[in-house]
């Protein structure tokens, strides 16, 4: 194949790619859905949040130190080595659900109330 | 296996693993998991295109197995498995429909096929299709590396080595 329609090829990837991530970042609630592999340890309505919380959450893998305020969410400290889980920051702000990949932990505002 | 066989594919693990062991320590600018150059797929189509699928699969599962093991996480063997993997089969059938002038396109969809690799590696440890959303971000993130990576190892490959 030509080199011109291998770019026509990478700039419709490219194309679709920027259209689901615009699709993607629109916030679905404020009740964040905390998961350890899969399983929900618990949900939270980040809109009901009056004071700060902090808890641990301890996996087989690695723990990690999550923090609540009232309107958001974040990891605040891990002993993971890539430490991406913190530099994500704050849910809803960040827009893509947070997740510590070395220890199996994952932050998402859930698609509907429970 | 030949010694020389043996010892030229060596020496391209050990470059492939000084690759990704380096590469492990530059910050990533964005908070986005499986971000990253991808340095080590320089080696793995430099592999494929002149030595053949055998030789660049030799070279892969050792510098993997390696890598996890410098890393010093059993996750990353996981990751890198499942991408590494997918990549090679990316560059084995487009290395079939390209020229030698379009080799960065092989390194394009094998970054996308790694990044993919991982987001289904991702998806059966979280048990969750929330990580999907990352993949678009990534697709564009391995658009952008694949075809840096592919241009060195286009580069490498036009050059006549003694």
């Amino acid at each position: 194949m030509k080199t011109r329609v291998w770019l026509w090829v990478l700039a419709v990837i490219l194309g679709i790619s920027l259209l689901s991530i615009l699709w993607a970042r629109r916030t679905p609630s404020m009740i964040a859905g905390i998961y350890v592999d899969g399983e929900c340890l618990r949900r939270v309505d980040l809109n009901r949040v009056k004071a700060e919380e902090r808890f641990t959450v301890e996996t087989d893998d690695g723990s990690n130190t999550i923090l609540i305020q009232p309107g958001r969410i974040c990891v605040e400290a891990a002993d993971c080595p890539d430490q991406i889980c913190v530099m994500e920051g704050w849910l809803p702000e960040f827009g893509f659900p947070l997740v510590c990949l070395p220890h199996g932990l994952l932050i998402q505002l859930e698609e509907d109330a429970p | 296996m030949t010694a020389r066989r043996l010892t030229r594919d060596a020496l391209l693990t050990a470059v492939a693993l000084i690759l990704f062991t380096v590469e492990a320590q530059i910050p990533v600018p964005v908070p986005i998991p499986g971000v990253k150059l991808g340095l080590a797929n320089i080696v793995n189509v430099w592999a494929v295109c002149t030595l053949g699928a055998w030789d660049a699969l030799c070279i892969l599962l050792c510098r993997i197995a390696l890598g996890a093991f410098f890393a010093g996480n059993l996750m990353v063997l996981f990751y890198s498995l499942a991408g590494g993997l997918l990549s090679l089969c990316a560059l084995l059938l487009l290395r079939r429909v390209t020229t030698p002038r379009q080799v960065w396109v092989c390194a394009v969809f094998a970054a996308i096929a790694h990044n993919a690799g991982q987001i289904a590696a991702a998806v059966w440890i979280t048990r969750s299709l929330a990580v999907l959303a990352y993949f678009p971000f990534l697709t564009i993130s391995g658009i952008i590396a694949g075809f840096f990576t592919g241009l060195c190892a286009q580069y490498l490959l036009s050059r006549r080595l003694s």
